[in-house]
């Protein structure tokens, strides 16, 4: 019926030619399928006029209100900065900033009047910020032993080597260790209001709830459980160099002591950038209609620390590390 | 950051399967306009000034995607006041900024959607935060610990819609200098490519009439039909040769240009050739059944 020359192809596809012999020598050739010879249905996309200018004005139409929306946003909402670093010779923590030495175990105090024009309603926030402290260093950010800071016993008597060399100190585990925990903040920020007529209230700062609560309940956690009895759990441990308490005094309240204090716990979490600012308390909102920091004059009184920032030299050769500026901050998020 | 080669992971199966799956002009075309073979003997899209403008975008993305996650990380809290602008924080969306880039980008770049690049693009997509989400989570971090100390970070930051919209805001400013660039130089300096994949899209949108043969149903078989009276001098005198293909089963359904009836075709299959040389038995000339054998094979 046809021509001798027309070969059928077989049921894969293949095309099989007669050989001289007489034995089929098999094809090198792909199968006549879409998905071999690329021919798969697809979608092209071609930029055309059509649909680039449309979608360049779309995407404008659509950002040019979310801008306006964020600006006028972020223009209602009110901050207020004190700075206290004390580098100016007017200013109240000048002498806190000129004399306070390593060695010195005296507090020293300095208050700083100011005033509020507006009210604050609803939750205020207090924040503490500070300039040129590089959080953000490499052997500053490693400087931590995360398994020790979870609870485990192990890491609790042999710090990792990460931490050195603020490991050990007297012969003892540091706990915690690491130039992270090493350096913590511990300036103590007061509120007081003046009343116009004249009684002073000290405006109370709630300490909880200022940490992620992943970082609370899952990342730290204190040795020997919840219950344990802190400072016998934290017996042949040493406390950081620079710190005042051992870490098991951080708090009186059980819940916020150890490593799970929530102050520490917002250190330990490193900032990105070296201007950065970290929760520090939290005003809560009153119940009734009256605003939460009414205007009008204000104390704030700071319990003055040395920033432990010069001490990094010893750990990285770094040039300007001193902190220039420690601010102190009012923040009220709607 | 020590786990930055899980994202990389995703970028790669991304990168090695896409081109698997790469269509381009088709060999029909590809015959036809032979300059599109030019570009590559000229090295036009592999050369040192192609090499300096991609080192410029590159320059010019990796820029952006710093400082618009650096911008908004400034002097940021979440809308809780808890802290966001902290070193994990940032590096994740730092990370997820790059990634969505990367990712649209790839986009870009690939004009032949099938379905295994629609598998593969949003699958890495998929891969990338199921990873990412595993790896900062809380199991993983009792397991190892010092090793993913992320934990928490991608649940509290990225349930924050500032950080979506700084995501969305930087891969725009990435994607829109390149997507303008494109098209404007499709309309004032096409290259050989882009004309002819316009002249495959106009060829294809007007919807070619089916080319079958519409069998007609008559019980007489072509045989019986050719020996009728009064068809031997029509069947004889070849002017059944000269009818339009549109009439007749065309073995090369988009014949174009007369260089393909040399070729060896693989757009009909056997059945399909079997039914037309079947239908054309009975009625055909000695001659044109010989012609059908030698193009078939």
């Amino acid at each position: 019926m046809m021509a001798s020359s027309y070969s059928a192809k077989d049921e894969d596809g293949h095309i099989t030619v007669s050989g001289p012999g007489g034995a089929a020598l098999r094809n090198k050739k792909p199968e006549n399928t879409a998905f071999k010879q690329q021919r798969l249905p697809a979608w092209q996309p071609i930029l055309t006029a059509g649909t680039v200018l449309p979608a360049f004005f779309i995407i404008g139409l659509i950002f040019i209100p979310i801008g306006i929306g964020l600006y006028v946003t972020s223009n209602n909402i009110k901050e207020f900065e004190i700075d206290y670093t004390g580098d100016d010779v007017s200013s109240p923590c000048y002498n806190c900033a000129e004399n306070f030495s390593w060695n010195s175990t005296k507090f020293c105090t300095c208050t700083i009047p100011f005033q509020l024009d507006q009210p604050y309603e609803s939750n205020v926030f207090m924040y503490y910020g500070l300039s040129n402290f590089y959080q953000n260093h490499r052997r500053y950010v490693k400087s931590r032993d995360d398994s020790q800071l979870n609870g485990n016993m192990e890491s609790l008597k042999y710090p990792s080597k990460e931490c050195e060399p603020y490991a050990h100190s007297d012969n003892k585990p540091i706990a915690p260790c690491g130039a992270i925990a090493n350096s913590m903040f511990n300036d103590t920020l007061e509120l007081v209001y003046n009343d116009p007529n004249g009684t002073n209230v000290s405006i109370s700062l709630v300490s909880t709830g200022i940490a992620w609560w992943t970082d609370k309940h899952v990342k730290f956690r204190n040795p020997g459980g919840s219950n344990a009895n802190l400072s016998a759990v934290f017996q042949g441990t040493a406390k950081p160099v620079n710190w005042r308490r051992p870490v098991y005094e951080l708090d009186a309240d059980p819940e916020n002591n150890g490593f799970i204090n929530e102050d520490f716990i917002v250190w330990m979490r490193t900032a990105a950038l070296p201007t950065f600012r970290k929760l520090y308390r939290i005003i809560q909102k009153k119940n009734n209609m009256a605003p939460t920091l009414p205007r009008g004059n204000y104390t704030l009184k700071v319990v003055y620390s040395i920033l432990k920032a010069t001490d990094l030299n010893s750990v990285i050769w770094m040039g300007k590390s001193a902190v220039s500026r420690i601010r102190f901050k009012f923040f009220q998020v709607r | 950051m020590t786990d930055y080669f899980i994202p990389r992971s995703a970028e790669l199966s991304l990168c090695f399967s896409e081109p698997l799956f790469l269509q381009d002009v088709n060999d029909r075309w590809s015959l036809q306009h032979p300059q599109l073979y030019c570009p590559g003997q000229k090295n036009q899209y592999f050369n040192k000034k192609a090499f300096a403008s991609c080192v410029m975008h590159s320059c010019y993305s990796s820029l952006i995607l710093f400082f618009i996650p650096w911008a908004a990380m400034r002097d940021t809290v979440r809308d809780d006041g808890k802290d966001i602008a902290n070193y994990q924080s940032f590096a994740l969306l730092t990370q997820t900024c790059l990634l969505i880039v990367v990712f649209t980008q790839l986009c870009l770049d690939t004009y032949y959607w099938s379905a295994v690049n629609h598998f593969f693009v949003w699958g890495s997509i998929a891969a990338y935060f199921a990873i990412t989400f595993t790896m900062y989570s809380n199991g993983m971090f009792y397991i190892f610990t010092s090793t993913f100390p992320f934990v928490g970070t991608a649940r509290n930051s990225l349930n924050q819609p500032n950080v979506w919209l700084t995501i969305f805001l930087s891969s725009l400013l990435c994607i829109l200098p390149v997507v303008a660039f494109r098209f404007i130089l499709i309309q004032l300096r096409p290259t050989i490519n882009d004309k002819v994949r316009y002249k495959m899209r106009k060829e294809v949108l007007p919807a070619p009439a089916p080319r079958r043969l519409l069998r007609r149903r008559s019980t007489r078989s072509g045989y019986a039909f050719s020996h009728s009276q009064g068809y031997g001098e029509l069947i004889t005198s070849q002017n059944f040769l000269m009818k339009r293909p549109l009439k007749r089963a065309s073995l090369f359904p988009q014949t174009d240009s007369p260089i393909f009836q040399n070729q060896p075709q693989h757009y009909l299959d056997h059945q399909q050739i079997k039914k037309l040389t079947d239908s054309m038995n009975g009625g055909l000339s000695l001659l044109l059944k010989r012609r059908v054998a030698i193009l078939v094979t």
